[in-house]
C-alpha cells in the first residue's frame, strides 16, 4: 500500500518504528472483507423458497397484497372508491379529495391517484403470485398437496387481479414470470384483451383442480371461489367487449349452476343469509353467502369502508369520524321498490337513524347511508357499547351474486327457465317483495328485471360499474329502465357517459416509466 | 508560510481572554546558542499566554507562559523569529543578542484577521492561505443567541448557509443546506466532524442528527466548508458541505472557572393568525346553515340538513344560555401555552502547564417550551486533556457525554392545529372536571381540545449521547508528523409514546416504547508534513488513511387497550389489544485514503490539490470504491509589489477551486435484491406474516458526485477596517442517487439507481465593517448575502416526481420536474369567486363542488385547457420554497463598557404554501376558522379570494390553489443584546476576572407580507415531520410549533 511504502522511507528514527509497527499492524490488515454487506434484517431471494413454510409465507404475501384496494387514496379517499364514484349511483359530503372528485365529475385523468393505485395495487398482486409460481415448484420435499394447494390459491388470485386490469383498462401487460431487471418483459407491451382472458380462464381451471375444499371458513380460496369466478368471468366474456355471445352465456350458467347444485345440496356450506344483518356480521366470515372476501381483522387492517360513514355525525363509538366521501344518491335510494326490505331503515343495506356514539340514543341523520358495511359489533348498537375493532371482511363475491349470474345468463342461452326465475326470485324473497310470475316475463323484460336486481342488490360492492361496462347499461333511477351507456347522464354529478369511459386511462407515470405501453386509450392524454 | 500544526491546539484554546499581571524577571543564560526570551503583549501592554513563537530557520517553537513570557533557543542574532497568536497580525523580528529579553507588543489584525488560524478538514491553516470557501463562526458569536443545539445557533452566520428553525419548540429541528440541494433520495444534510471525528447521519429518531446532542457551549469554533477544495478531502460524504466542530480545551496558563448562566421566558411570537372569537364564529356558523340551501337545493328541500340547524345544537347548558348564547369565549393560544422560566448553566474549569492542558465542564439545560407540556431538559459533561508526553509525542482525548430529554409536543400535528380550531365557545374543562372538547358539539369534525391533548399524550424522546476522541500526535522530525484519532460515537435513544383512554378511543389507550441505538466508531491516522524549503517555495503535505463503521439497532413495541390510564408507557404489559413487536438492524462501513498537498509560491501564489479515494459497504458490488479529486489556486494580490504598500487595499486575494465530492447518505443495502416479510396477512382471522417483493438488486449502484467550481475574492480595506468576502459556484450533482421508478408491472416500485442530475449556482457575500472606531466607541456591521438557485437537469425518466414534500392532502402539493427547481409547489390557479355576474359561465363548468352546480360564491379557477372541467391538466408550477436571497444583517455597538447587538435575518422570494387554509379558511364550520372568513363572499362583496360561507356538506371547494400561495419574504428581528461588562478595576476587587451581564430578546419582531399568517420559517409537523419529506417542504406551512419571543437574561463570570 501506498502509505506503508511512505512511511517505510521516512521510518529512520529507531524509536519511531515501534509505534510504526503498531500502526502498520492496526491499520494494514484484515479490511478486505470491511466492506461486504449483508442485511440482517431481509431475505434475499438466494436465501428463501427453500422449505413448506416458505411456500406459506409468499402465499401468505399474495394474500396481503390483495386489500390493496382498500388502502388509502389521498385524504378522506380509499382506492375502491374508482369504482363507486364513476357508477353514478353515489355522491361526497366532502370536496377534501381533489382526485375524487374528478371520479364524481367523470373528468379524471392518467394522474388520478386512485386509478395509479389501482394498477400498481393489481400488478402488485400479479407479481407477488408470480413469485409462488415460481419459486414454490422448486421447493422440496413438500407434501404434494399442500403444493398444489398453494400454486392453486396463487392462480387464483393472479386471475383475480388480471380479470380486475382487463375490465379497467382493455389491453394490459401480460405478466407471467416473477420479474427482475433482467427480464424480456420488464417493459412490456400492452396484449390483447382476448390473451388476457385466455389466461384468467387457465388460472381459474387450474385453480379449480388444485383440490381446494369447497369452502373455508380460513378466508382462504376455495373451490367455490375458483367456480364463482369462472362464471363471472364467462358472463363477462360473453358481453362486451369480447361478446362471446352464446358460448359464454352457457359457459357461465353451466360453473354458476354447479355453485346453486353444490348450495343446495349442503345449504349449511353455502347459501343466502336469512337477513340482511348477517350479511355484514363480522361472526360469519367467509361462511355461506360470502363465497370469497378480502381478509380483514385490525391486529393487520380493520375494515376499509369507514369512507360510508356520513360526514362527522357520531355513529360509532368514535364519535363525530365520519368522512361521507361514499354516499347513496337520494336518486338511487329512492329507486328501490316500495317495501323493498333493502332500503328499509338499519335492516337491509341502509340507514337513515343511529344511535348516538354507535349505543346512545338514536338520532335522525336527515339523509340514507350505507349499512351494507357497517359492523354493529365493533362500532357499536343499541344499549350495547362496539368492541371498537372493525375486523369485517369486505366480501368480494357473494351467493347472491351467483344466483344473478345464473338467472341472467341461463335466460340469454333460452330465455327464462323456472331454475332461472327460481335464482332472480330467492333475491327478491328475501327484500320481501312480491314478485310476478315466471309467465309474465320474456327474455327481455327478465333480462332487464335481472339487472335491476342486480343494481339494487349488488350496489356498492365494486360490481356496478362492471356490470355497466360489459352491457353498455345503465340504470335509470327515474325511468327504473335501462340507458345506453353512452349519454346516460350520472344522477351525482349531471354528467353524461362518454364512450371513452368505457375504460380508465393508463396511468400517465406508468406509461412515462415505460415507453413500450402505448397507445393511451382513446380520449385520454 | 507554513501552517503552526505545533501550536494548532493551543492557538485554538478555550479562551481568549487576556490575563492582567505585571511583567516578571528574564531568565537569561550566556551559552554556545543564543536564549531570547521576552514577554508578549497586547495592544493595553497586558501579557499574551499562548503566543508561538517560531524561528523561521530551526523551525524550532515555544508558546508564552500565562504571564506571557517565552524563552526560545537560536543560534545566532539574526535568526528571524515569528509571534503568532490569533486576532493579531503575525510579527517577525531578529532574535537579537539575547543580552535583554524581548518585549513584543501585538497588533490587532482588526476585521480581515488575515492571521487566524481555521480548522479544516485534517488540519489548520492561516486565513490567508486559504484557497477555499471557508466561512467560521467564533464562540463569542454563539454566546450571542444561546441556543439548545449548534444548526439554531448558526442561522444567519454564514454566507452560503441555509438555516431554518422551522419549530419554536426547544431543541425543535433545524434544516441546514450548505448552497442548496444537491440531492432527490439521499440526505441534504451537511456531514458534521467533531473535533476530527465524522459524526454518523440519519438514523436517529424524529429525524434529529447527532449533533443536536451536542452542547453549543463547549464549542469554540465552527468551520463550514462550502466549496470542492475544502470538503473533497471528505469524499464520499462531502458534497452538502462540512462543517467542522471545534470543543473547547485547556491551555497553558493559569487554571481558570468559568461560570455562565442564562435565564429566558418564551412568549407568544410575532404574527399568529388571527381566529374567531365566540360570537363571530356562531354568526359564522348561522350564515353557514343558512346559505346550505342556497349550494345544495336538492337536499335542502328532501330534508338532509334539518338536523344542520346549530339552534338545535346549541342546547348544552354547560355553554349556551336559554337563547343560544356562549357562556365563554376561550383564547385557546393562551389557554395551550405558558411562560415559564427556562435556565442554562454552564461551568468549566480548565487550565495547564506547558506540558499537561486540561479543560472540564458541566451542564444543564431546563428549556420550558412557550406550549404547555413541552420543555428539553439536558445534562451534559465533558473532559479533554492534551499532554506533550515527549518532545516527540503529544497524547490527548476528550470524552462527553449528554443526557437529554424532551417531550416532543409537536411529534403530532394536532396540538398546533388545535390551537387554532377549537371551539371559541368552549370553556378547557366542564364544571365537573371533563374536559370540553369540540367533538361535545353536534357535528363538529371531531376534535379534542388543546389542553386536553397536552395532558393526556406524551411522547418523550430520551437521548443518551457518548462521543469520545483520543488522539496522538508523534513528530518524526521537523516537519513530518502523525496524527492518530480514534473516535466514537455511541447515541441511545429511547421513545416512549402515550395517548390516553379520552384520546385514543378505538383503541382504548396507546402505549409504545422503543430504543435505538447507534454505535459508530471511526479510526483516522495521517501524515502531515511542512517544509519551507526558501524565502519562495513552501509545501504542505497530507496523506491518510480511516476506517470508519456504523451499527445500528432498534426495538420497539407497542399496544393498545388500557383499563387505566395509571401506567402511560411504563407498563406495556397492561395493554391487552393488538400488541405489536418490531426490530431492525443495520450496519455501514467506510474505508478511504486521502491526500493534500499546498503549495506556496513566494507566499503569493498558493495552490491545493487533494484526493480522497472512498469504499463503501451502501454500494453496489461492482463499484464498491471512488475517488475524489480537487484542486485550487489563491493569488494574494496585495503581496504584490504594486499593492503592498497600498494604504487602501490591505488584503486582496482572488481563489479560485474545482473539485468533486460524493453523497452516499442511503440506507445500507440498497444495492442488494431483498424480499420483505412485513406483509401481514389475515388468515383464519390471525395475522400471518408473509414474505415477498421488495427491492431489485443494483450491483452497480455507486456514489452520487457533486462537481463544483468556485471563484472567491477577498478584499480587506483600510487596515482591516472594511472586509469583503466574495463567492460564486457552480455545482453540478450527477448520477443522482435516485429510487428510479421502474414499471409497476414487474411488481417493483423503484430501483435505486445513479441516473439524473441536478445545478445550484449561486453568489455569497459577507462584508464587515468598522465604522467607527474610538476609546469610548464603536460601532461593527456585518452583513452577509446568499443567492441560489437550484434546477433540475435530468431524471430517471420524463416522469414527474409526485408525493414529496408534504402533507399532501386533496392533492400532490410539491413535483420534481426537469428544468424546474426542485420541490416546485404544484397547484390550480385561483382567479377569485365567481361573481353573480357570471353566473351562467359558473354553470357551465363540470362540478367540482360535490356534483352541485358551481355558483356564484364558488372559487374560481383557472381553467387552462378551457374544457370547463378543473382537474390535473390545470395545475401547474405556483411557487418554490427556496428564497431568492438570503442573509443577516448585525450591527454591534460599543459604548465605554456597555455594549448592543441588534440581528436581523431576512429572506427575500421565498414563497410559503399555507395549507392552513384549506382547514382553516376553505371550509367552516366544522371547526373554528381563521378571522379571515369574515372577509367572504357575499352578493356586498364580490371582489374577494374568499368563497361565500356555508356549511362543508351542502358542497365546498377546496384545492391546493395559488392563494394558498403566499409570499414569504421577511425580516426578523433574530436578537437584540445589551450586555455590560465590568470595568477591570471593579471585577479585580471581586477577585473575578471578568464579569459581563446581559439582556436579550430573540425573535423579537417579524416584518412580513400582510397575508402571510404564522411564520415564513416552517415545515409541516407531525407525521409529515420525517426528513425524507421534509427535504422538499420548507415553506410549507402546517401547522407548526408557534416560534416563541424570547427574552433572557444572562450573566458570564469568570474567576
Amino acid at each position: 500500500m501506498k502509505i506503508n511504502f511512505i512511511l517505510m522511507k521516512i521510518n529512520i528514527t529507531k524509536y519511531i518504528s515501534r509505534i510504526f509497527l503498531v500502526g502498520v499492524l492496526l491499520f494494514g490488515s484484515g479490511c478486505s472483507k470491511f466492506l461486504d454487506e449483508q442485511d440482517p434484517s431481509n431475505l434475499t431471494p438466494d436465501n428463501f423458497y427453500k422449505i413448506p413454510e416458505h411456500a406459506e409465507a409468499a402465499i401468505a404475501a399474495v394474500y396481503s397484497s390483495s386489500r390493496f384496494m382498500g388502502d388509502g387514496a389521498g385524504i378522506f379517499s380509499s382506492n375502491w372508491q374508482l369504482l363507486e364514484a364513476v357508477t353514478g349511483t353515489s355522491t361526497t359530503e366532502t370536496a377534501q379529495n381533489s382526485d375524487l372528485n374528478n371520479l364524481y365529475g367523470l373528468v379524471y385523468d392518467s394522474n388520478t391517484g386512485h386509478v395509479i393505485n389501482y394498477w400498481n395495487g393489481i400488478y402488485r398482486v400479479i407479481a407477488q403470485a408470480n413469485l409462488v409460481l415460481d419459486n414454490v415448484p422448486g421447493i422440496t420435499p413438500m407434501d404434494e398437496a399442500q403444493k398444489k394447494r398453494i400454486l392453486g390459491e396463487a392462480r387464483f388470485l393472479r386471475a383475480w387481479a388480471y380479470f380486475y386490469a382487463v375490465r379497467l383498462w382493455g389491453d394490459v401487460p401480460l405478466i407471467t414470470k416473477s420479474q427482475t431487471l433482467e427480464s424480456e418483459d420488464f417493459f412490456p407491451k400492452r396484449a390483447s384483451v382476448e390473451s388476457v382472458y385466455a389466461l384468467i380462464v387457465e388460472d381459474l381451471i387450474a385453480a379449480e383442480n388444485a383440490g381446494l375444499p369447497w369452502m373455508n371458513k380460513n378466508g382462504r380460496v376455495t373451490l367455490a371461489a375458483a367456480k364463482s369466478e369462472l362464471a363471472i368471468v364467462y358472463l363477462t366474456m360473453a358481453g362486451q367487449p369480447l361478446n362471446k355471445g352464446a358460448s359464454h352465456y352457457k359457459l357461465a350458467a353451466d360453473k354458476a349452476n354447479e355453485v346453486i347444485t353444490y348450495a343446495k345440496a349442503n345449504p349449511a356450506s353455502i347459501d343466502l343469509f336469512p337477513t340482511y344483518a348477517e350479511v355484514h356480521k363480522e361472526t360469519l366470515k367467509n361462511e355461506k353467502e360470502h363465497i370469497f372476501m378480502l381478509q380483514y381483522n385490525s391486529v393487520v387492517a380493520g375494515n376499509p369502508m369507514d369512507n360510508m360513514y356520513p360526514n362527522f355525525k357520531p355513529v360509532t363509538f368514535n364519535g363525530a369520524s365520519g368522512t361521507g366521501s361514499t354516499v347513496p344518491t337520494l336518486e338511487f335510494y329512492n329507486s328501490y321498490e316500495t317495501g323493498d326490505l333493502r332500503a328499509k331503515d338499519r335492516e337491509g343495506y341502509f340507514y337513515s337513524s343511529y344511535f348516538t356514539n354507535g349505543n346512545g340514543a338514536l338520532f335522525q341523520l336527515g339523509a340514507p347511508y350505507i349499512f351494507k358495511h357497517f359492523n354493529t359489533i365493533a362500532n357499536g348498537s343499541s344499549g350495547v357499547a362496539g368492541t371498537r375493532n372493525n375486523n369485517l371482511n369486505v366480501p368480494v363475491i357473494r351467493y347472491a351474486e351467483i344466483l344473478l349470474v345464473y338467472a341472467e345468463a341461463q335466460n340469454e342461452v333460452g330465455g327464462p327457465t323456472s331454475d332461472a326465475y327460481d335464482a332472480f326470485k330467492r333475491i327478491r324473497d328475501r327484500a320481501q317483495l312480491v314478485t310476478p310470475a315466471m309467465g309474465t316475463y320474456n327474455q327481455s323484460t327478465f333480462r332487464e328485471a335481472v339487472w335491476r336486481e342486480r343494481w339494487h342488490e349488488l350496489c356498492y360492492e365494486q360490481i356496478t360499474w362492471f356490470d355497466m361496462v360489459r352491457l353498455r347499461k345503465v340504470f335509470n333511477e327515474t325511468t327504473k329502465g335501462f340507458d345506453n351507456f353512452v349519454g346516460h347522464v350520472n344522477q351525482s354529478s349531471d354528467q353524461p357517459l362518454q364512450s371513452k369511459h368505457l375504460l380508465f386511462p393508463i396511468p400517465r407515470p406508468e406509461m412515462q416509466n415505460n415507453p413500450n405501453l402505448t397507445p393511451q386509450n382513446p380520449g385520454y392524454q | 508560510m507554513l501552517c503552526l500544526t505545533g501550536f494548532q491546539s493551543l492557538a485554538h484554546s478555550a479562551d481568549y481572554k487576556k490575563i492582567s499581571s505585571g511583567m516578571g524577571s528574564v531568565a537569561f543564560f550566556q551559552t554556545q546558542k543564543i536564549i531570547v526570551t521576552g514577554t508578549v503583549v497586547d495592544e493595553n501592554s497586558r501579557p499574551i499566554p499562548g503566543v508561538g513563537i517560531k524561528s523561521l530557520k530551526t523551525n524550532k517553537s515555544a508558546v508564552t507562559s500565562a504571564s506571557g513570557k517565552f524563552s526560545i533557543e537560536v543560534e545566532n542574532a539574526n535568526e528571524q523569529l515569528t509571534f503568532s497568536y490569533i486576532g493579531y497580525a503575525s510579527q517577525t523580528r531578529a532574535a537579537g543578542s539575547g543580552t535583554s529579553p524581548l518585549t513584543i507588543k501585538m497588533v490587532p489584525a482588526e476585521g480581515v484577521e488575515l492571521e487566524d488560524v481555521v480548522v479544516i478538514g485534517y488540519g489548520t491553516s492561516k486565513k490567508s492561505d486559504l484557497t477555499g470557501a471557508v466561512g467560521t463562526v467564533k464562540a463569542e458569536q454563539l454566546q450571542e443567541r444561546p441556543a439548545s443545539s449548534l444548526n439554531q445557533a448558526l442561522t444567519g452566520r454564514i454566507s452560503g448557509v441555509q438555516v431554518n428553525t422551522n419549530s419554536g419548540r426547544p431543541g425543535g429541528r433545524a434544516n441546514v443546506r450548505i448552497r442548496g440541494f444537491s440531492s432527490i433520495n439521499s440526505s441534504n444534510n451537511p456531514l458534521y466532524v467533531v473535533d476530527g471525528v465524522q459524526l454518523p447521519m440519519g438514523n436517529q429518531a424524529q429525524a434529529s442528527q447527532a449533533i443536536d446532542y451536542i452542547n453549543p457551549n463547549d464549542i469554540i469554533s465552527v468551520e463550514v466548508l462550502k466549496d470542492a477544495s475544502s470538503t473533497a478531502i471528505y469524499g464520499s460524504r462531502g458534497a452538502n458541505g462540512v462543517i467542522l466542530v471545534t470543543t473547547k480545551r485547556g491551555k497553558t496558563g493559569e487554571s481558570k472557572i468559568d461560570y455562565n448562566v442564562d435565564f429566558s421566558v418564551p412568549t407568544v411570537g410575532p404574527n399568529f393568525p388571527k381566529v374567531l372569537n365566540a360570537k363571530e364564529f356562531l354568526a359564522v356558523e348561522d350564515l353557514a346553515y343558512k346559505n346550505m340551501e342556497k349550494y345544495d337545493p336538492a337536499g335542502w328541500a328532501a330534508g338532509k340538513y334539518v338536523t344542520r340547524n346549530p339552534a338545535l345544537a346549541r342546547k348544552d347548558p354547560r355553554l349556551f344560555d336559554g337563547s343560544g348564547n356562549p357562556y365563554f369565549d376561550t383564547n385557546w393560544l393562551e389557554e395551550a401555552t405558558q411562560h415559564k422560566l427556562s435556565q442554562n448553566h454552564e461551568l468549566g474549569f480548565s487550565g495547564g502547564n506547558e506540558r499537561t492542558t486540561y479543560s472540564f465542564s458541566v451542564g444543564h439545560r431546563n428549556d420550558q417550551g412557550l406550549i404547555k407540556t413541552s420543555f428539553l431538559k439536558r445534562y451534559s459533561g465533558r473532559f479533554s486533556i492534551d499532554d506533550q508526553v515527549k518532545t516527540w509525542l503529544k497524547v490527548g482525548g476528550t470524552l462527553s457525554y449528554t443526557n437529554q430529554n424532551e417531550n416532543l409536543v409537536d411529534q403530532s400535528d394536532q396540538v398546533a392545529r388545535s390551537i387554532v380550531e377549537d371551539f371559541p365557545f368552549l370553556p378547557v374543562q366542564y364544571s365537573d372536571g371533563k374536559y370540553a372538547d369540540n367533538r361535545d358539539y353536534p357535528n363538529a369534525e371531531g376534535r379534542f381540545n388543546v389542553v386536553h391533548r397536552l395532558n393526556d399524550t406524551k411522547f418523550l424522546l430520551g437521548t443518551q449521547t457518548t462521543l469520545g476522541s483520543l488522539y496522538s500526535n508523534i513528530k518524526f522530525v521537523e516537519g513530518l508528523e502523525m496524527k492518530t484519532i480514534i473516535g466514537a460515537n455511541i447515541i441511545s435513544q429511547e421513545n416512549n409514546e402515550y395517548s390516553g383512554r379520552t384520546l385514543n378511543i378505538s383503541d382504548q389507550g396507546y402505549a409504545a416504547g422503543r430504543t435505538r441505538k447507534e454505535a459508530f466508531w471511526s479510526i483516522e491516522n495521517f501524515l502531515t508534513y511542512n517544509k519551507r524549503f526558501n524565502e519562495n517555495h513552501s509545501i504542505t503535505g497530507l496523506l491518510g488513511i480511516s476506517w470508519q463503521k456504523s451499527n445500528f439497532n432498534n426495538i420497539s413495541s407497542e399496544v393498545r387497550g388500557f383499563a387505566t390510564d395509571y401506567f402511560e408507557f411504563n407498563n406495556l404489559g397492561a395493554g391487552s389489544l393488538n400488541p405489536q413487536v418490531g426490530s431492525n438492524k443495520s450496519s455501514q462501513a467506510l474505508n478511504s485514503y486521502f491526500g493534500r498537498i499546498n503549495y506556496s509560491l513566494k507566499d503569493k501564489y498558493l495552490f491545493t490539490a487533494t484526493g480522497r479515494a472512498d469504499g463503501s459497504s451502501k454500494f453496489g458490488k461492482n463499484n464498491k470504491y471512488a475517488f475524489f479529486p480537487s484542486a485550487a489556486i489563491a493569488w494574494r494580490v496585495s503581496e504584490e509589489d504594486f499593492l503592498k504598500d497600498s494604504k487602501v487595499i490591505s488584503n486582496l486575494k482572488l481563489r479560485s477551486s474545482f473539485g468533486v465530492t460524493g453523497n452516499s447518505e442511503i440506507p445500507p443495502y440498497s444495492s442488494l435484491s431483498l424480499l420483505s416479510s412485513n406483509f401481514g396477512a389475515v388468515i383464519n382471522d390471525v395475522r400471518v406474516v408473509g414474505t415477498g417483493i421488495n427491492r431489485l438488486a443494483n450491483l452497480d449502484l455507486r456514489w452520487e458526485k457533486t462537481t463544483q467550481s468556485d471563484v472567491g475574492v477577498e478584499l480587506g480595506m483600510f487596515g482591516g477596517k472594511i472586509s469583503l468576502e466574495l463567492d460564486l459556484y457552480y455545482r453540478k450533482t450527477t448520477d443522482m442517487l435516485l429510487d428510479a421508478p421502474v414499471p409497476r408491472t414487474s411488481g417493483y416500485v423503484t430501483i435505486r439507481k445513479n441516473i439524473g442530475s441536478m445545478e445550484n449556482k449561486g453568489i455569497e457575500a459577507a462584508l464587515n465593517t468598522t465604522n467607527f472606531d474610538s476609546e469610548n466607541f464603536t460601532w461593527k456591521t456585518s452583513f452577509n448575502i446568499s443567492l441560489n438557485r437550484n434546477k433540475i437537469l435530468s431524471l430517471a425518466t420524463p416522469a414527474d416526481i409526485f408525493g414529496i414534500g408534504g402533507p399532501n392532502f386533496t392533492n400532490p402539493t410539491n413535483i420534481i420536474r426537469v428544468g424546474e427547481a426542485a420541490g416546485s409547489f404544484w397547484g390550480l390557479t385561483r382567479l377569485g369567486v365567481w361573481s353573480e355576474a357570471e353566473r351562467a359561465e359558473a354553470a357551465k363548468f363540470v362540478s367540482y363542488r360535490n356534483g352541485n352546480t358551481i355558483l356564484p360564491g364558488d372559487i374560481k379557477y383557472l381553467d387552462v385547457n378551457g374544457d370547463h372541467a378543473i382537474n390535473d391538466a390545470d395545475r401547474s408550477i405556483i411557487g418554490n420554497g427556496s428564497p431568492d436571497a438570503w442573509g443577516a444583517l448585525s450591527n454591534n455597538f460599543r459604548y465605554k463598557n456597555l455594549d448592543l447587538t441588534v440581528e436581523l435575518q431576512y429572506s427575500v422570494g421565498a414563497d410559503v404554501m399555507d395549507m392552513t387554509t384549506h382547514s382553516s379558511e376553505d371550509r367552516q364550520s366544522l371547526a373554528n376558522s381563521y378571522a379571515t372568513v369574515l372577509n367572504a363572499w357575499t352578493p356586498q362583496n364580490q371582489n374577494t379570494q374568499i368563497a361565500e360561507i356555508r356549511d362543508t356538506r351542502a358542497g365546498y371547494v377546496t384545492n391546493v390553489d395559488t392563494h394558498w400561495i403566499k409570499d414569504g419574504s421577511f425580516i426578523r428581528g433574530r436578537n437584540v443584546l445589551l450586555g455590560y461588562t465590568f470595568a477591570n478595576s471593579v471585577v479585580q476587587k471581586m477577585r473575578l476576572n471578568r464579569l459581563r451581564v446581559y439582556v436579550s430578546a430573540q425573535n423579537l419582531f417579524l416584518i412580513t407580507s400582510k397575508e402571510l399568517q404564522g411564520d415564513p420559517e416552517t415545515t409541516p409537523t407531525g407525521g409529515y415531520a420525517n426528513d425524507g419529506n421534509n427535504v422538499f417542504s420548507q415553506g410549507m406551512n402546517w401547522h407548526s410549533y408557534p416560534r416563541p419571543t424570547i427574552f433572557m437574561l444572562g450573566l458570564n463570570i469568570g474567576l
